[in-house]
């Protein structure tokens, strides 16, 4: 326990279509600085550019604003941009493995069609900024900044109902459905639609696992609840009528 | 129409998107994920080019027009914010009227604001400030911008494959032929011919150009970033000094990033960060806005500028941040493969802009660019187009 360097290591999932096929675990182990915390993402660069040049995963930004390193982190999904090594037992073994829900292309790099095939492509990435009040200065409130939702996927990966083949839209989806009905009120009806759909909120069972893992808080299970809300009155009002 | 084979998957993007729309066909390879080089990983500043003005007006001219032509053909992976360039002391006062005037020369708006007016903007820049300026910067997804690139490309036919490492140039008659790349995805090596080749890795170009024995004048600068949670900023801050380490704050999402700092490396695979770089952003940026003190490092990066080594400046901060395309048949008497040096994420279009009238003219072929008028296609839509991406 007196060495300078901590040898921690890590158990990643290597996957190659007809090659290392079906997927098998592979262990590398990445020396660790006394005085240094680097994060799950620096631990794979070292190990791509140092060890092994064939292994595969998705990064970009470094700081959780691309959503691309999601994985699973001892089995959680997690951004390994922003998992620091020491969060975790390095004593033990590091398991990580591509996120649940999406098809695998390589490693530890998935296919994120599935998050993107119910996300219209001209849904606004961009929201009304919503500054603290009191220390905003005026007319910023009609600034328009990024949504807050990266699309990395963990939500997808933690969500039991994703994985049980019932054809359940998923909450990364309903969470841009409902930030769309606030942003776009000519769709809304249409987007409730989508929401009150066969694959919609009703297939949701409040397991909230996409609100505990999300990185960025957007809390899913919060817009699913908007949702389940805005449809009810929708179906009182309509009564009503 | 030929074939152009382009070699990374950062600014060669926007160059994909270019040729794509001139007609050419198109094949991007990229060692690793897209934009996981240097143009993913900046602080997401657009700059308005007030940034270069003190010390490169050229490349500040250059920028303030892709600002323009960016809000234009990509305006959702921008915030509309704006920047402040803060004089906190006499010192910085001494730059103030050069600084309104290089604006005024290169086009870029810019209003002096007085201390209590840009306090007001922004309540937490230090009390003391002297003055400042108003730019049109902005927030820049640094992701999502430049995937748009990538999905129109693709829409409109290029084939953009990832995790294939270019291992190899094929050279016959003093003339590239096509390349040899390892598949990291199928664990093999494949041939793909073309008829030009265009070498866009950024700082792994020196390496490229190595495969054909060639030299480039390109150096790696790297430089570190620190995010803080929360946004300290709404606007993007920077100080009102010739660049320097340390001196821009830019706010995304709910996350304030501390930028920046410069140093030179040998190879872009092997960067190790000085020590004390974090502690220093902290101290520096702590004197824009003092409650960036208070906050804990949220992700401490680095991430490695293409710098083309012109001129007589050593400085890393103050070299140039120009462009330039190199055509090896000129310079190597090498004939099918061209060089993209320098740049930068403001500057890529205009990057694949010269790229690929250069590549018009070698090949004889007359088309305009267009695209700085073409609305570039939502980021999304690169994930829903039906194509056998990788089956290639």
């Amino acid at each position: 326990m007196h060495n300078k360097n901590q040898h921690v290591t890590l158990r990643i999932l290597r996957f190659k279509p007809g090659q290392i096929d079906p997927p098998r675990f592979q262990n590398y182990t990445v020396s660790v600085e006394a005085d240094v915390d680097p994060t799950i993402l620096d631990c794979l660069e070292e190990i791509r550019l140092n060890q092994d040049p064939t292994l595969v995963y998705r990064h970009s930004c470094h700081h959780s604003s691309c959503g691309t390193c999601a994985c699973q982190i001892n089995g959680i999904p997690r951004l390994a941009c922003t998992t620091q090594l020491r969060q975790l037992p390095t004593d033990q073994v590091i398991s990580l493995e591509p996120l649940k829900g999406f098809a695998c292309i390589a490693d530890l790099a998935v296919n994120m069609d599935v998050l993107f095939k119910d996300i219209d492509p001209l849904w606004s990435g961009l929201k009304i900024d919503e500054p603290d009040a009191g220390t905003s200065p005026q007319g910023i409130q009609t600034w328009q900044r990024l949504e807050d939702c990266i699309e990395c996927g963990c939500c997808i990966s933690a969500c039991p109902k994703m994985h049980a083949g019932n054809r359940f839209i998923g909450p990364a989806a309903l969470t841009a459905i409902n930030r769309e009905c606030t942003k776009s009120p000519g769709s809304r009806k249409k987007l409730l639609a989508l929401a009150g759909g066969d694959r919609g909120v009703d297939k949701c069972k409040r397991v909230l696992a996409c609100s505990r893992v999300c990185p960025t808080r957007v809390y899913p299970s919060r817009h699913i609840e908007d949702l389940r809300r805005h449809l009810k009155n929708l179906i009182a009002n309509k009564l009503l009528k | 129409m030929e074939h152009i084979l382009i070699i990374g998957g950062g600014v060669g993007g926007a160059l994909a998107h270019d040729l794509a729309l001139r007609g050419f066909r198109v094949t991007l390879v990229e060692r690793g994920a897209l934009l996981s080089g240097t143009s993913g990983r900046h602080h997401g500043l657009l700059h308005s080019g007030a940034r270069y003005v003190l010390h490169d007006l050229e490349t500040a001219r250059e920028c303030f027009e892709e600002n323009q032509i960016l809000r234009h053909i990509a305006p959702r992976a921008l915030e509309s914010n704006d920047g402040l360039f803060v004089a906190l002391d006499a010192a910085d006062m001494d730059h103030w009227d050069r600084f309104i005037d290089l604006c005024a020369q290169a086009g870029i708006p810019a209003e002096p604001l007085s201390a209590a007016l840009a306090l007001t903007l922004e309540p937490e820049l230090a009390s003391s400030i002297e003055g400042a300026v108003r730019v049109p910067d902005a927030s820049m997804d640094a992701w999502r911008l430049p995937m748009q690139f990538f999905a129109t490309a693709q829409c409109n036919g290029a084939t953009i494959r990832e995790y294939c490492d270019v291992q190899a140039l094929h050279v016959s008659n003093r003339t590239v032929k096509g390349v040899d790349i390892r598949n990291h995805r199928l664990n093999r090596v494949e041939r793909l011919d073309a008829d030009l080749v265009v070498n866009a890795a950024g700082p792994w170009a020196a390496k490229v150009a190595a495969l054909a024995d060639l030299q480039i004048p390109l150096r790696t600068v790297p430089g570190v970033m620190v995010s803080v949670p929360g946004r300290l900023n709404n606007m993007v801050i920077n100080r009102l000094h010739p660049a320097g380490e340390g001196d821009i704050i830019v706010p995304q999402r709910n996350l304030s990033i501390l930028g920046t700092t410069a140093w030179m490396a040998d190879d872009p695979d092997v960067v190790q960060m000085p020590p004390d770089q974090v502690s220093r952003l902290f101290e520096l940026c702590s004197r824009l806005i003092p409650r960036v003190r208070e906050h804990e490092p949220h992700a401490i990066w680095h991430a490695s500028r293409p710098v083309l080594a012109q001129g007589a400046e050593h400085d890393p901060m103050r070299m140039s941040r120009g462009f330039d395309c190199v055509d090896h048949a000129a310079y190597d008497e090498l004939e099918g493969f061209v060089t993209l040096l320098g740049g930068k994420a403001t500057t890529m279009r205009a990057m694949a802009e010269q790229t690929a009238d250069l590549i018009c003219r070698k090949t004889g072929r007359d088309r305009e660019c267009r695209t700085r008028e073409k609305v570039l296609k939502p980021y999304r839509s690169y994930y829903r187009i039906d194509v056998r991406r990788w089956d290639a």
